[in-house]
């Protein structure tokens, strides 16, 4: 008899150490699991709940929850052998679903995700503790532990707010590692880029135009905040960099006074204000006030690069800093654009300044967006004497981005203008601009129109149809439905029918294309909807 | 005890694909009674990787699941140490991988046909399969091969050759000397292999474009007149700068004008894996008259002795059909498959063809150890040398 006892509580502890490692390993993986959707939402709270709000109800926690009512069940009603072995085959069961999940961007476990899981792995840890503490009921503990993560998500919150001293801290210290490094390098130029628009371009520009001149370092692709900005400085400036181009994004206010306070530019190029990032700008006041905080930092006597296409660039007055104000047309400007024409090969331009012919330019890229982006980065090249020569090679050079206004010549003579990316209104008024000034015979236009524009889509493609009235000779629209507002914007302008054809599918306007053109002819492919897409 | 070869492929390459499937074919025909290959894996972004999933050509199809089943590697430049070295090591793995005996690049094209990966297995002073530095870099350039060729009297076709820079500064005297070569004329950037950034000019419209497209791919440009009228053939030599010999000649049998970097590499594809150059229509032997073969493989042979060459290369020619001239077009010193359907219809199978440029590699090691680099004396330390010990000279 005392025999089978001590056998029976000796298989019981087996089982209950069995049963602890089990919830162990799926706390690892459940936990695991709430770090990648904090990792996700940035580390903020904030962000986190709004997920939340939608993904409380998933799969896991629901498995999760039946799990705990029937351990819980089993505890209670049945011997603790039986709950034990419950506990070890539906947590390992948990586990393995949590181990098999696919994820499209896994959890990459960075210092700051492994202190934030330490500090949550913890917490959990308490729990059970403080439970076991108090109770001394060993197996109950363990399914304590399953509710605790059951409700992992509250504990990661928590663990994030008290860990964000921390975290605030390291960021800190990044920060003042990064204003170290740059204080060792007074000789460094700085150049601060920012705008609504045009200055991922234009960063990419004047990076090819400086770099005849001098070891040039941007702060690379969407690096764009202060993070960004210091991670750049700290991985990649090196001592042989000559200028560093930094490109400020913004999507509240004091964004850029942040970033300009962190690398003081001594030039500034502000490429565009517009109704970017409204929903937390509120007006275009203070976007305006916002971008401006780039021209506000710069030293008395800096280069301010202005792009006065724009009015509510135009309209702020700069004091105390030197400025070039640049325009695409506007000849008050300092500096403007003139004698623009197009090819297959792309533009040939040439800058003026008050009047005097300062350069002509070949470039492989059209539209006058791009010739404007281009203009900004030769003024700070020419502030920076690099050579017009050098910099006339450095724009002939220049690549256009895939499918965003590509200009090609085609074996059968015809010439293909690729803006199968582009989607809003502004770029296809580009698109078409350039359509009409360039040398060919029969301009053609295929497109589906716009979508995705809200309430103004009907409003914005009816535009366009008109646009195309008045710039093509022959419109294939595909899709009967959808291109409708296009066709009404069409006939406001009279355009005859024999001009247009109304294709199935993007197959049949091929098919129709292919029998119809002839050398000298240009074509432009304006939007490209997914195949998906119900015609 | 076998011999331990490293097949080294892959690279930072527009062909680096093709030299995937070249090194597969290799290591496959390998005789493993006498060889022991150890694949060492250049990934697109300059990377080493070794492990034995680098063996399966299937596994190339996802590079992330195939570099997660290998082990990331370096080479040292020091003389004389021949391990290879994880990147990575812990109380149980060691850094220490083991050794190799003989290097083989397998690699086309940039940083691996052009001398820079030679330079490096010079440095280590490892036996290596193939051309050395200079006849790689000189072989990899197509302005500078045309320059020794014409120099040695060897037939080429007239180019001129200017930077991409100067280009577009001044056009029209470089426009001035082409029209003095006549159109129509092929341009080409001067170092890529595959027909990638070639194309023809027929007038000086097409011309400005396909400047352009070559400035993509180098600085420098060749443009040479192009025969109009023309039979392609090649002709694969094996051996050193002492003794040579030739194989027989093919016919390459193109779609177009330019044999594209497609038809190299990409026809007969559908369905299946690509096979490299072997699935390329070819003719061999070449149905040319057996003088015209023979005038050939003395040229072909020639061109590998005048530019220093060793291990295999293949050499490709113009025939003008208009009046049976000869041209040198091109050499290359890592050839697709290299070249071993030539030597199979020859006289060597290819596991024997690898035998012998393993035995070439060896050879040259021997002939190398016998100059003199440094002297063993230290200089510094004689006595009466003065220098050191009196701090006047």
């Amino acid at each position: 008899m005392r025999l089978y006892d001590r056998k029976k509580i000796l298989m019981e502890n087996i089982l209950f150490f069995a049963a602890l490692a089990t919830i162990l390993v799926y706390a690892f993986a459940k936990l695991r699991f709430e770090l990648h959707m904090m990792q996700l939402n940035s580390y903020r709270n904030e962000r986190y709940f709004k997920w939340l709000k939608t993904n409380l109800v998933i799969t896991t926690r629901v498995l999760e929850a039946v799990t705990l009512a029937i351990t819980g069940l089993l505890i209670l009603v049945a011997g603790a052998a039986v709950a034990s072995i419950a506990i070890i085959l539906l947590f390992a069961l948990l586990a393995y679903l949590q181990f098999i999940k696919k994820q499209k961007k896994p959890v990459v476990f960075t210092k700051r995700a492994q202190r934030l899981f330490g500090l949550t792995f913890i917490l959990s840890v308490i729990a059970g503790g403080v439970y076991y503490l108090l109770t001394g009921k060993a197996l109950c503990t363990l399914w304590i532990s399953g509710l605790v993560l059951l409700l992992s998500f509250i504990f990661i919150a928590i663990a994030n707010t008290l860990i964000a001293p921390v975290e605030k801290a390291i960021n800190n210290s990044f920060y003042n590692d990064a204003k170290k490094i740059l204080s060792a390098r007074p000789d460094l130029i700085i150049i601060g880029i920012t705008g609504s628009y045009g200055k991922t371009s234009t960063k990419h520009f004047l990076h090819r135009m400086l770099s005849e001149k001098y070891n040039v370092l941007m702060t690379p692709g969407s690096y764009n905040t202060t993070m960004g900005v210091i991670r750049t400085i700290r991985e990649q400036l090196q001592a042989t960099h000559e200028v560093f181009i930094v490109e400020m994004g913004a999507k509240q206010p004091n964004d850029i006074k942040e970033i300009c306070d962190l690398v003081n530019p001594q030039i500034g190029i502000l490429t565009a204000v517009g109704e970017q990032h409204l929903e937390t700008f509120k007006s275009i006041q203070n976007v305006q006030k916002t971008k401006f905080e780039l021209i506000d930092a710069l030293p008395s006597g800096g280069l301010a690069v202005l792009n006065e296409d724009y009015e509510f660039i135009a309209n702020r007055p700069v004091n105390d800093r030197e400025t070039a104000r640049y325009s695409s047309d506007n000849e008050k400007a300092d500096y403007y654009l003139k004698d623009i024409s197009y090819s297959a090969r792309g533009s040939a331009f040439s800058v003026y300044n008050k009047g005097e012919k300062l350069a002509s330019f070949d470039t492989k890229l059209v539209g006058s967006y791009n010739l404007s982006n281009i203009l900004a980065g030769y003024i700070v090249a020419r502030h920076l004497e690099v050579p017009d020569s050098s910099v006339a090679f450095a724009i002939k050079k220049l690549e256009p981005v895939q499918h965003r206004l590509e200009v090609k010549v085609h074996s059968n003579g015809v010439t293909v203008i690729d803006d199968a990316f582009n989607s809003n209104p502004v770029g296809s008024k580009m698109a078409l601009e350039v359509l009409k000034a360039i040398e060919g015979q029969r301009k053609i236009i295929i497109t589906p129109g716009m979508i995705e524009l809200g309430e103004k889509q009907e409003y914005y493609n009816t535009l366009l149809g008109e646009q195309i009235a008045e710039s093509c000779d022959y419109a294939i629209l595909v899709g009967r439905n959808i291109t409708l507002p296009i066709m009404a914007g069409l006939k406001n302008k009279n355009y005859p029918d024999e001009k247009i054809y109304v294709a199935q599918n993007f197959k049949d306007a091929v098919n129709h294309l292919n029998g119809f053109t002839r050398a000298g002819d240009v074509l432009l492919y304006e939007n490209d909807l997914p195949d998906t897409y119900e015609l | 005890m076998k011999i331990k070869v490293g097949v080294i492929f892959g690279g930072r390459s527009v062909e680096h694909e093709i030299s995937v499937i070249s090194a597969q074919q290799a290591i496959a025909a390998f005789d493993k009674n006498n060889y022991d290959i150890t694949p060492i894996y250049i990934t697109k972004t300059g990377k080493w990787y070794t492990g034995d999933a680098l063996l399966v050509v299937d596994n190339y199809r996802n590079t992330d699941s195939l570099l997660a089943q290998c082990t990331e590697i370096y080479l040292t430049p020091s003389y004389g140490d021949f391990t290879i070295n994880a990147v990575q090591s812990s109380i149980w793995k060691s850094r220490e991988l083991g050794k190799i005996d003989v290097a083989f690049p397998i690699i086309h094209g940039t940083n691996g046909e052009d001398g820079s990966l030679q330079g490096l297995l010079e440095l280590k002073g490892i036996p290596y399969v193939g051309c050395d530095v200079l006849s790689s870099a000189i072989g990899m350039d197509k302005i500078m091969m045309k320059m020794v060729l014409k120099e040695s009297k060897l037939p080429v076709v007239d180019y001129t050759w200017f930077t991409d820079r100067s280009w577009h500064m001044d056009k029209e005297p470089i426009i001035a000397e082409i029209n003095k070569i006549g159109f129509p004329v092929i341009v080409k950037p001067s170092n890529l292999g595959s027909s990638v950034g070639v194309s023809k000019a027929a007038d000086e419209a097409a011309l400005i474009d396909a400047v352009d497209l070559a400035g993509r791919f180098s600085s420098r440009i060749l443009v040479e007149r192009m025969v109009v009228d023309l039979k392609e053939i090649n002709c694969s030599v094996l051996g050193d700068a002492a003794n040579q010999a030739a194989s027989v000649c093919e016919e390459p049998l193109g779609a177009g004008d330019i044999l594209s970097y497609k038809d190299k590499y990409v026809s007969n594809t559908k369905g299946g894996s690509s096979k490299g150059m072997t699935s390329t229509k070819r003719q061999i032997p070449a149905n040319i008259p057996k003088e015209q073969t023979m005038l050939i493989q003395d040229l072909a042979k020639e061109t590998f002795r005048i530019l220093s060459c060793s291990g295999v290369s293949r050499i490709d020619f113009l025939v003008d059909k208009k009046d049976n001239k000869v041209y040198v077009n091109e050499i290359n010193t890592i050839p697709g498959s290299l070249s071993f359907y030539l030597w199979d219809a020859t006289d060597k199978n290819f596991s024997q063809l690898l035998k012998t440029l393993i035995d070439v590699a060896l050879k040259r090691q021997r002939e190398r150890d016998n100059l003199v680099v440094s002297y063993g004396e230290n200089i510094f330390s004689m006595s009466g040398a003065g220098g050191s010990k009196s701090g006047k000279a």
